[in-house]
């Protein structure tokens, strides 16, 4: 037995369907992790700007970093290469569109729109707030960056609480299906789990979306006001 | 022969096209006065009947057992594979399913990889190939052992037997948005991964069927779900998942190849 | 001049015949068998099986199907079961008992030693379906399970679901498929087989059209090996797929191969009626369906109550009341003839009160739907999807039809025809099941041959005989390739004003008419009489549109309806000149108290009807049967 990267996995549709879902899944679990630690701004300004500190300061930073970039890409290129393939194998579309029974699943349709404006709304949220104004602040001594403010800032505009929101969704879309896919891809879905996975992805989904758009909503509507 | 039975006129906008190099368009028909109680293919005939009288070329479309279980017939009816009904195949879809002044389209499956031969008719020999590479067990005629000597749990016949009652009609890759055979590969795969006398050759007909179906130009698998909504013999997403864990496990534990020398 | 046949049955007691006439067979010796070729016509059961068989052994196999893909084959259709002398029930079963009852079902005009090797071979056959991976039903311990079926009083038919036929044949489908894989099979799909060609006397090759190009093929072997299936659809409505024609075995037939029994067809008795004039075909609902469902007309004329306001005093469940020991499992000629009876008599239900109920209110009572719902659930859903009615309400309405074909080219005991290396197997040839059909022997009789009898014979024939090499620029191959060509242009040039479906149809209502359930000497001379001047009207009034040079379904239907049109007469002659009732051949003039009475002392024998020319009558050859295991009996299933 060798386990050696096998001849043609990477090639063929179902090894690239592992790989993009593996890359998938990376990202799912960090935007949990991401919306999880944003919730600190419910508790205080301080709080959210030490997280963020704590997170930046050692060197694990830039390997978590590039991860992220390396499974983004690869996401990215994977769903660009079967996209191509996949229209490749359909020129054509159909007169009519199924209205009954035999339609597709909510959400699955349209995974390379949404993956593309996610992906568009990535880099604007980095330009934003990664490599947005930087403000200082000291938190127990300790001076760091005060994203609080600039978050603060960016979501008192309409526009951008707007984007978010559209973002988001479509974030959740995204992982309702993407998540599920993931099971069936790496061929984990049976008969009795098949329903209990999709709810979980969509109970993932759901908590994650509403979890990042509780931020904007809560600073335009309340924290702004005072 | 139900008491219900009417009769009702329709407008069908079927896709004609010559042949596989020709160029097709919509035309436009009426179907007068059919029973509720005639089949969706009856209703063609009749179509095709008067078409011939007039000396027009009747519509081609595939078909063969009209009870569908071979497997020859099928095309879209308004963007639905087999046409409206779940778990039925257009031979078996009755007219008691539409209504007075329907204007139903008809279109061929379109992929790639099954080309157009004329009007509703497409060219499926890929599935052929799909099987050919691997979807068998290699028995050759008479070394069988006596067939009870092969224990099989009434769960495990009874799943491979729901893979197995694929017909190889091709709905789902017609209603997939990305023409994937997954489905139909995947049913073969799981109904002899499923059975004990599957095993020896299950890694390969994993790896061997899947090569085939990504040579054919078949798409990849979104997990959209319409080809299992599609499929008239509800074969379940499942079985791609079941595929999937056999590509892999196969892929990644493969046996190394013994080298059995030339010449014996 | 009239001859006799010699069905060349090997000697010796009925049980060692096989076993000897194998090992006195000459083999080929395995390097040669490369150097041999097979053409194989049809992909059904039969087909399939025989050129996965044979392309393991060796040889170099083409196999030829009229569809798209050899896995539509009309066996896909088969829905109960097949059967095999395995005894699992431990009910008494013995290959002797599934030979006594095929010989007795088949109302002795079958020959025994065909049918005490079919019975031998049946075990083999569930054994290599299992092994090529068939899911066969299961019982909880994991061992296969089995049905009843009619005709017989043990359990011996071996299922999967409803839809046995398509397991088997997806079985032996992959294997063939396994063998292209190979190399050893060439497949060559949408070609339809329009002529057999033979070089000094042996049959070595066929003309086969591209359905999709329209060309005219020639391809050459050195045996042709004939898988076509049989020939119901001369009656129009059957519940045989819209592409099972005779086709391929009239042009064998047109060829000097002897047609045998043309007049034994089955008329199965539980098919969907038929509901208008539009309808293309019927809907069989499998005999299995009898195991629990019961058959019964009202008591009274013309009752129009709904069935289930009628009370059980008031149903003649009739075949109980007339065959008490076998009941609703009585065979299945027994069975149509019995539903005829009662719809002659004024007592029959629907519409056109041409049906009688099948019905499962008993069974769902004693065992609840679910336990129904798992044996017939996928024939429940079908009765539904045609009918609009659900059968767990009320009773299926049933009406018998055409369904399968006894008789076919005449072969030997080896499945060779009258014409050296022409071998026919399954329903094309007529050998083993007399003048009925039991059910789930088809499937039985389809895998053997193909399977285990072929790869054994054609071997032999191979050995003991010098063949030639033969080129497809022979004179014998053009000539062929030519007179099918020039018969498509002739259909292509009539451009009269009827369409071919309206012929077919006019022959299926004479067919029906004169030569279906029942059959009497005055509508077949009807018959004799209005057949050939439909023929006539065909060849100068048919309308095929379209172009030869493409894919043309109509003129695919045209060539077929031709040949019916000259089988339905052959069909006829044979009726009328077979003066005794036996099976599913049924003369009013020959009965007694409502059942066949058939005439041993003039009739046992096969007819084998010569093909002498289209302006001449055929002449009828004759095959002695004996009966020396089973003795001649009234048939009885009382």
């Amino acid at each position: 037995m060798s386990l050696s990267l096998p001849h043609g996995f990477l090639t063929s549709t179902i090894g690239k369907k592992y790989l993009m879902g593996l890359a998938g899944a990376v990202w799912a679990g960090f935007v949990l992790s991401h919306m999880a630690g944003n919730l600190l701004m419910f508790i205080s300004a301080d709080a959210y700007n030490s997280y963020g500190h704590a997170l930046t300061s050692g060197n694990i930073i830039y390997a978590i970093e590039l991860i992220l970039v390396g499974t983004l890409i690869s996401h990215v290129f994977l769903a660009i290469s079967l996209t191509r393939q996949n229209r490749a194998a359909r020129t054509s579309g159909y007169a009519v569109s199924p209205r009954g029974e035999k339609v597709a699943r909510f959400g699955s349709k349209t995974m390379g729109v949404q993956g593309s404006i996610v992906l568009v709304f990535i880099i604007s949220h980095l330009i934003t707030f990664k490599y947005g104004t930087y403000y200082e602040t000291t938190v127990n001594g300790v001076v760091m960056r005060d994203l609080y403010r600039l978050m603060v800032e960016v979501f008192q505009q309409p526009g951008y609480v707007f984007w978010y929101l559209v973002c988001l969704v479509l974030l959740g879309v995204h992982l309702s299906h993407g998540v599920g896919s993931v099971f069936q891809s790496f061929g984990l879905m049976n008969g009795r789990y098949q329903p209990i996975f999709r709810k979980l992805s969509l109970a993932y989904a759901v908590i994650v979306a509403l979890g990042f758009i509780a931020q904007p909503i809560y600073i335009y509507f309340v924290a702004s006001l005072g | 022969m139900s008491e219900l039975t009417k009769k009702i006129n329709l407008i069908l906008k079927v896709w004609r096209q010559k042949g596989p190099k020709d160029v097709g368009s919509f035309k436009e028909y009426e179907a007068k006065g059919v029973s509720t109680d005639a089949s969706f293919l009856e209703m063609l005939d009749a179509v095709n009947e008067e078409l011939i009288s007039k000396g027009d070329d009747p519509i081609a479309f595939d078909h063969d057992c009209r009870e569908g279980i071979c497997g020859s017939c099928g095309f879209m009816i308004d963007g639905e594979a087999h046409g409206p009904q779940k778990s039925t195949t257009v031979c078996q879809l009755h007219m008691r399913a539409f209504k007075e002044g329907d204007v139903l389209t008809l279109e061929p499956w379109r992929a790639s990889a099954f080309p157009i031969i004329k009007d509703l008719m497409a060219d499926r020999s890929a599935m052929d190939r799909i099987i050919m590479a691997g979807g068998y067990i290699s028995a050759n005629t008479g070394g069988a052992r006596d067939a009870n000597s092969i224990l099989i749990s009434k769960n495990d016949a009874d799943q491979a037997f729901n893979a197995a009652t694929c017909i190889g009609c091709g709905a789902c890759v017609a209603s997939c948005k990305n023409a994937a055979a997954m489905l139909f590969t995947a049913a073969k795969v799981s109904h002899l991964a499923l059975l004990p006398q599957g095993q020896i050759e299950r890694k390969t007909r994993a790896e061997r069927m899947v090569a085939q179906m990504d040579a054919e130009g078949f798409g990849a698998c979104t997990s959209t779900g319409s080809c299992s909504a599609s499929c008239p013999k509800d074969i379940s997403l499942v079985n791609i998942a079941q595929m999937n864990r056999e590509f892999l496990k196969a892929k990644v534990f493969k046996e190394d190849q013994v080298d059995v020398g030339g010449g014996f | 001049m009239s001859k006799i046949l010699d069905g060349k049955i090997p000697d010796g007691s009925i049980d060692k015949k096989w076993t000897d006439h194998k090992f006195k067979m000459k083999l080929v010796n395995p390097a040669n068998k490369r150097k041999h070729s097979v053409i194989v016509v049809g992909t059904g059961l039969a087909g399939a099986s025989a050129a996965a068989s044979l392309g393991e052994l060796g040889y170099r196999v083409k196999a030829f199907c009229v569809h798209e893909s050899p896995r539509r084959a009309h066996s896909v259709a088969a829905q109960g079961g097949i059967n095999a002398a395995k005894n699992y029930q431990n009910d008494g079963d013995s290959v002797y008992r599934l030979f006594y009852d095929t010989v007795k079902g088949g109302d002795f005009r079958a020959r025994e030693a065909n049918v005490h090797r079919l019975a031998e071979i049946s075990v083999n056959i569930i054994d290599q379906a299992v092994a090529s991976g068939v899911p066969l039903a299961r019982d909880y311990g994991g061992l296969l399970d089995n049905r009843s079926f009619g005709g017989a009083q043990v359990s011996r038919t071996f299922y999967a679901r409803g839809q046995t036929g398509q397991q088997l044949l997806l079985g032996a489908y992959s294997s063939m498929m396994r063998q292209v894989d190979l190399g050893n099979v060439q497949l060559n799909y949408r070609r339809e087989m329009l002529d057999l060609v033979i070089v000094d006397g042996r049959a070595r090759g066929i003309i086969v059209r591209n359905l999709l190009t329209g060309e005219i093929e020639a391809h050459e072997a050195d045996v042709v090996i004939l898988a076509s299936g049989g020939y119901s659809n001369v009656f129009y409505l059957s519940t045989n797929a819209m592409a099972c024609a005779v086709t391929a075995a009239w042009k064998a037939h047109k060829k000097g191969a002897y047609f045998a029994n043309p007049c034994y067809t089955q008329i199965h008795p539980t098919c969907i009626p038929v509901h208008g004039e539009n309808q293309s075909k019927l809907t069989l609902m499998s005999e299995s369906l009898r195991n629990d469902g019961r058959v019964w007309v009202p008591k009274l004329k013309d009752d129009k109550r709904h069935p289930s306001d009628i009370p059980d005093a008031e149903r003649d469940y009739y075949l109980e009341r007339v065959y008490p020991s076998f009941g609703n499992l009585a065979p299945r000629d027994v069975a149509s003839r019995q539903a005829k009876y009662r719809c002659d008599e004024g007592r029959g239900v629907g519409e056109s009160g041409k049906a009688v109920y099948l019905d499962f209110r008993d069974a769902i009572g004693r065992l609840g739907e679910s336990k129904i719902s798992e044996r017939y659930g996928n024939l429940f859903q079908m009765y539904e999807k045609i009918t609009g009615e659900n059968p767990y309400k009320q009773p299926m309405r049933i009406y018998p039809a055409p369904h399968y074909t006894m008789g076919g080219l005449w072969v030997d005991y080896n499945l060779e025809s009258n014409i050296p290396g022409l071998f026919v197997a399954g329903e094309a040839n007529f050998s083993d099941h007399g003048a009925n059909r039991l059910g789930a022997s088809a499937l039985m009789q389809g895998l053997g041959d193909g399977y285990f009898v072929l790869p054994y014979t054609v071997g032999n024939y191979i050995a003991n005989t010098k063949l030639e090499k033969v080129e497809k620029t022979h004179d014998e191959f053009k000539r062929a390739q030519e007179t099918v060509k020039s018969e498509i242009t002739k259909l292509m040039n009539i451009r009269g004003n009827r369409t071919v479906e309206s012929f077919h149809k006019e022959l299926g209502h004479i067919m029906w008419e004169y030569c279906g359930m029942g059959r009497n000497e005055a509508g077949l001379k009807r018959a004799l009489e209005l057949i050939p001047k439909l023929r006539e009207e065909f060849w100068q009034n048919v309308r095929v549109p379209g172009e030869s040079n493409y894919l043309n379904p109509e003129l695919e239907k045209a060539g077929r309806v031709a040949d019916f049109l000259e089988l339905g007469e052959l069909m006829c002659r044979d009726a009328l000149e077979r003066k005794e009732s036996c099976g599913g051949h049924f003369r009013e003039e020959y009965q007694e108290d409502g059942e066949a009475k058939r005439d041993d002392e003039n009739f046992s024998h096969v007819a084998a009807w010569e093909w002498t020319g289209a302006n001449s009558p055929p002449v009828r050859h004759k095959e002695e049967l004996k009966f020396e295991n089973v003795k001649l009996a009234t048939r009885s299933y009382k």
